[in-house]
């Protein structure tokens, strides 16, 4: 960087006396002056290291003054009101003075008002007229029938169908019904998303590969990408469909906790805490356990535990104990507007009332369990004759409730008594599945063992179904069917030979009718002889 | 204010009404039997479909204006009193 170095002699000229003379000229040629004088100086000392004085001079710089004044003068301020919050609580208070011209409205509306009031309520000009809103469908037609062959080679039956919280996609768990041993065989959980243009029937949008066989399978009631599975070896998997990597968020694994025997429902449960929801697994082991998500360690931590043990089941005189002594649970179902209730079925048929909150210790070992169990049966119900293998609480009225089971009968009961409200025949085989329609409280849905769906109407004063679905060679059982619940048309139905049929509802069997609340409020209240 | 409240309660008393509201020029509500949160919705969207209503019966002949309005539906007939400033609705159930 630094070189010696043989420069050629500068030369300045002297500026000085230029600058004097060009004292009235711009600014632009004082500058340059003094500017090349500095340039000067500046490569000089940069090239030889030594301080090289020169004196130069600017000419005198010239000021002046000025004054300005303004004519007039004007001064305003602003200012914003504080903004009045509109506390609706304080617009209903009614009792403060009445804003001025009320009475005298009141006074001349009141009379016309009364008059069309009670035109109404004497007038038949409405009975029966409906408007056409939507295209009506007379029929029940069949849209979709998705198989997975990799599963239909394994002779896979389709244990459990869910549809998730949007309403698009349906989940289908893949194993088998019929099968009372452990098996090894592995089996998968199949997504198809029917909304998508380039729906194949026969191509599932994602399977996700499970080592055991599922047996039950729920989507999350917010988060659409999450999916709660019970398996065959009682272990409860909860799988997030947006991670590419490795689906499996969670499972409970083999541990002290965990259920042993085959898992029959899961569902997701709001916790206390707004927003976040838990898994509510019940095996034929006679458990029934609350777990929340883990999702960083990929676990599932049990929260409460609920043992039904035969002793401590509820008794009334006429109802004889059957069984063993544990009670396995085979069916659970969650009460929509009681979130403490829960109702159980059992392998020996019983029907029992739970309650979360309950606090009785279970009368079991715990075989180094976290959690100590309790046992929640709190009413006993009539009991059933044979295993139940569906319950479902009706969205529409808060104590009714839908139960099925092998005797080919589904039982319309009311949790308040004991004896069911009404027995409906279904088929002469066994019933698995058993759903109240989203749209319609009268309708509900039920998959019997001859491959049948048969849909009944109680508002129908027959006791034929008022549709039955059949889809392909009859003899093979329909295992499991989901109502969806977004889009109240869509219904689909698994099958025992691997495949999913996806139906649409008629009209009628969809829309609400005018008086059905009322119908359905006095099966309610009937009384049971 | 008795009068208001006998006045009401006389219309609440007939056969079939689920509901009363009293709405204010501004779309919000003075007096209800119903729940805030229906009677704000109510309140809100009866206003703005009065003036709608109002207005299409002024467009067509400016001499007329509008008396009464009925909404039926599936479930029930709402029924609104309307006024410059005030407007009274009332909810039934015609077929009870």
């Amino acid at each position: 960087m630094f070189a010696d170095e043989d420069l050629d002699s500068v030369s300045v000229e002297s500026v000085w006396r230029k600058s004097q003379q060009g004292a009235q000229e711009s600014v632009r040629v004082k500058r340059s002056a003094t500017a090349d004088a500095h340039l000067v100086l500046f490569c000089v000392t940069r090239f030889w290291f030594c301080l090289f004085q020169r004196a130069c001079q600017t000419p005198a710089v010239t000021t002046e003054h000025a004054g300005v004044q303004t004519g007039s003068k004007t001064s305003r301020f602003t200012q914003t009101e504080p903004q009045e919050q509109m506390d609706p609580k304080r617009v209903f208070s009614g009792s403060g003075s009445d804003p001025p011209g009320l009475v005298d409205f009141l006074r001349r509306v009141e009379e016309l008002l009364i008059r069309e009031l009670e035109k109404n309520s004497r007038s038949h000009a409405f009975d029966g007229f409906r408007a056409n809103w939507e295209e009506r469908s007379q029929q029940v037609s069949h849209l979709h029938r998705l198989e997975h062959p990799g599963a239909q080679e394994q002779g896979l039956h389709v244990t459990a169908v869910s549809w998730s919280c949007t309403g698009s996609v349906i989940a289908c768990a893949y194993g088998r019904t019929d099968d009372g041993d452990w098996t090894n065989q592995k089996s998968c959980v199949c997504l198809w998303n029917l909304d998508r243009r380039g729906l194949r029937p026969k191509q599932p949008d994602l399977v996700l590969d499970v080592p055991a066989a599922v047996t039950a399978v729920c989507c999350h009631p917010e988060r659409p990408a999450l999916i709660a599975g019970g398996l065959y070896n009682g272990e409860v998997v909860v799988w997030d469909t947006s991670r590419t990597q490795d689906p499996v968020l969670a499972q409970t694994g083999m541990s002290a906790d965990s259920h042993r025997e085959p898992v029959y429902q899961v569902f997701w449960v709001p916790l206390e805490k707004k927003g976040e929801f838990g898994v509510l697994s019940s095996s034929s082991g006679g458990r029934v356990l609350l777990w929340t998500v883990d999702p960083d360690q990929g676990r599932m931590v049990l929260v409460a535990a609920y043992a039904f043990v035969q002793q401590q089941v509820p008794h009334s005189s006429r109802l004889k104990a059957r069984g063993g002594s544990t009670v396995g649970v085979t069916a659970t179902a969650l009460s929509p507007w009681d979130p403490d209730t829960f109702l159980v079925g059992s392998e020996g048929g019983l029907l029992l009332r739970c309650s979360f909150s309950s606090q009785t210790p279970a009368a079991v070992t715990s075989e180094g369990r976290s959690v100590t169990p309790r046992a929640p049966a709190v009413f006993s119900f009539r009991p059933s004759g044979g295993p139940v293998h569906s319950i479902h609480c009706s969205p529409f009225h808060r104590n009714l409730f839908a139960s099925a089971g092998t005797d080919g009968l589904v039982q319309v009961r009311s949790l308040l008594q004991a004896d069911p409200l009404l027995s409906v025949r279904v088929s002469d085989s066994y019933v698995f599945q058993v759903q109240w329609s989203p749209s319609r409280p009268l309708v509900f849905a039920a998959a019997t063992g001859r491959g049948e769906v048969q849909i009944f109407d109680l508002a129908r004063k027959s006791l034929r179904p008022a549709g039955t679905i059949q889809d392909g060679a009859p003899g093979r059982t329909a295992t499991c069917l989901a109502f969806n619940s977004q889009n109240h048309r869509l219904l689909a139905a698994g099958r025992s030979d691997g495949s999913v049929g996806i139906w649409r509802l008629s009209s009628e069997l969809m829309e609400q009718r005018p008086s059905e609340s009322l119908q359905l409020e006095q099966i309610a209240n009937q009384v049971a002889e | 204010m008795a009068d208001v409240e006998e006045t009401l309660k006389r219309i609440e008393g007939h056969k079939g009404v689920i509901g009363t509201i009293i709405v204010n020029s501004e779309g919000l509500p003075i007096r209800t039997t119903l729940d805030n949160s229906t009677t704000s919705l109510y309140a809100r969207l009866l206003r703005s479909f009065t003036t709608l209503a109002r207005s299409a019966v002024r467009d067509v002949d400016p001499q007329n204006d509008l008396t009464f309005v009925r909404i039926r539906s599936k479930k029930q007939e709402i029924l609104v009193a309307p006024e410059n400033n005030y407007l009274l609705v009332v909810i039934q159930n015609p077929s009870e």
